[in-house]
């Protein structure tokens, strides 16, 4: 479903992802921990491009989106995004937020969309407040609408980046929760995040980055208890012990 | 002796009134016109295109670092040498145009550029095109820090429009230059003048102070 072979990237004369390799399967869900600055926020926003690669290769479903002649919108279309900053449209109702890209991208019947927007907020549990605006949630009610948006386009994937790091901690679990039947219901996702609670109980994989490397990749039962190299090692003591 | 003035000056009323209307007419269309402009500008200018940015700026920097009587000059009498030629009024709009547009195009793409960095970025993730971005997602946020100063631009130009007289238009400006030459009560003929002129500033710079607070309570309680 996502390949990366050989990927370089520079942000200037930093050497933010070094001679990437990695391979995501359908319906797999793939969590990737590392200290901040190793690489892996910016490695998953390349799989949109909204970084662009300096080097090697990066296909999405078959699609190269290294490559400068391909058409994003098709791509992007296909990969639902979450933000740790959430990023909702601040002057939308939180239906508007879900449906602007299916009527707008997928040229969708308004009412069509609305009714797809409904079942989505119903989804993820905040269906009373579609009318509402964002600034008027909580962090983690806006979360869950920033997942339904994603879902309204119905992707193939979905990509998050830290959704539980900016929330207050009452709130994590709410947002864990629908990301939780998520991987349940066969979602292909990639997830960046230290909930490690979440990685065991639905992630098949853990990847670990360090400083624009990938350190390791394991299934979450041998990451956590055996794992092989020190740098992992180190890294799962500082963020286990609290 | 005022009262004979006054008398006049009531006399010479319609024609004042007549000026007034070509204040109005030159400044309905330039506003129009340099808002329609500034905005498409002012939009392009904020995706910081290196190249395009290069010639926006030097096109703002140059109307904002001369006088817009020297550009009204430039327009309706150096024009024709290059063998364009214009009416007063077409130069008159043409001027305010390319004088309003600078402005707006700067107040444009500085309200485009507090919109936050994380919404361009939903919007493009979620597969809109950059048009559809702008319309749909940064440019009603960018509103909010917009307007405000856009009605003090439309203010300013208004005001600006009195320069047009120098190239022999007869609006309200002209038409109190006229009739000081009959009444000789300057304070009298410009007084009405500026009245005149406050008439139409003044409900903007009312709405263009609403509009703040408007926004600015509506940002902290939402509604």
């Amino acid at each position: 479903m996502i390949t990366f072979k050989k990927v370089n990237k520079w942000f200037g004369p930093l050497h933010v992802l070094q001679d990437i390799n990695l391979d995501i399967e359908k319906s797999e869900v793939a969590v990737i921990c590392g200290p901040s600055g190793s690489g892996k926020s910016t490695l998953i926003r390349c799989i949109n491009r909204l970084e662009s690669i300096q080097s090697g290769e990066l296909y999405v479903d078959g699609i190269p989106v290294h490559d400068k002649k391909t058409n994003l919108i098709d791509v992007r279309a296909e990969i639902g995004f979450v933000f740790q900053q959430f990023n909702l449209y601040p002057h939308m109702t939180v239906l508007e937020n879900v449906t602007l890209a299916p009527v707008k991208v997928r040229k969708m019947k308004p009412e069509h969309a609305k009714q797809i927007g409904i079942e989505l907020l119903e989804k993820v549990g905040i269906h009373e407040k579609a009318d509402s605006y964002p600034a008027q949630l909580s962090g983690g009610q806006q979360q869950r609408v920033a997942i339904a948006r994603g879902l309204a386009m119905q992707p193939k994937i979905m990509l998050f980046d830290e959704p539980t790091s900016a929330l207050d901690p009452e709130m994590i679990n709410e947002v864990l929760e629908v990301m939780i039947q998520l991987a349940k219901d066969g979602m292909t996702m990639i997830v960046v995040t230290h909930e490690m609670g979440f990685a065991r109980e639905v992630g098949h994989k853990v990847i670990f980055m360090d400083e624009g490397q990938i350190v390791e990749t394991a299934p979450p039962d041998d990451f956590f208890d055996h794992c092989k190299q020190e740098r992992t090692r180190l890294f799962l003591s500082k963020i286990l012990t609290h | 002796m005022w009262g004979i003035y006054l008398h006049n000056l009531l006399d010479s009323f319609p024609f004042f009134l007549k000026g007034l209307w070509v204040t109005i007419q030159i400044s309905a269309l330039s506003l129009f016109m340099s808002t329609v402009c500034g905005f498409f500008l002012g939009i392009i200018r904020s995706t910081r295109t290196r190249s395009i940015n290069i010639v926006l700026a030097a096109y703002v920097d140059i109307i904002r670092g001369t006088p817009f009587l020297v550009q009204i000059f430039i327009v309706f009498f150096i024009l024709p040498e290059w063998g364009i030629q214009l009416d007063a009024f077409t130069s008159a709009v043409l001027s305010l145009t390319i004088y309003g547009t600078a402005y707006i195009c700067e107040i444009v793409s500085g309200g485009i550029q507090t919109i936050p960095r994380g919404q361009t970025e939903a919007a493009v993730s979620s597969g809109l095109t950059w048009p559809q971005q702008m319309r749909y997602v940064i440019v009603p946020q960018a509103l909010r820090p917009i307007l405000p100063p856009l009605v003090g631009q439309y203010v300013l130009m208004i005001k600006d429009t009195a320069v047009v007289s120098v190239i022999g238009l007869t609006d309200v400006t002209r038409v109190g230059w006229f009739t000081v030459q009959r009444i000789p009560e300057g304070i009298l003929v410009f007084g009405l003048v500026g009245i005149l002129y406050f008439l139409i500033c003044y409900p903007l710079v009312w709405f263009s102070n609403r509009l703040e607070t408007m926004l600015s309570t509506e940002k902290s309680g939402l509604g």
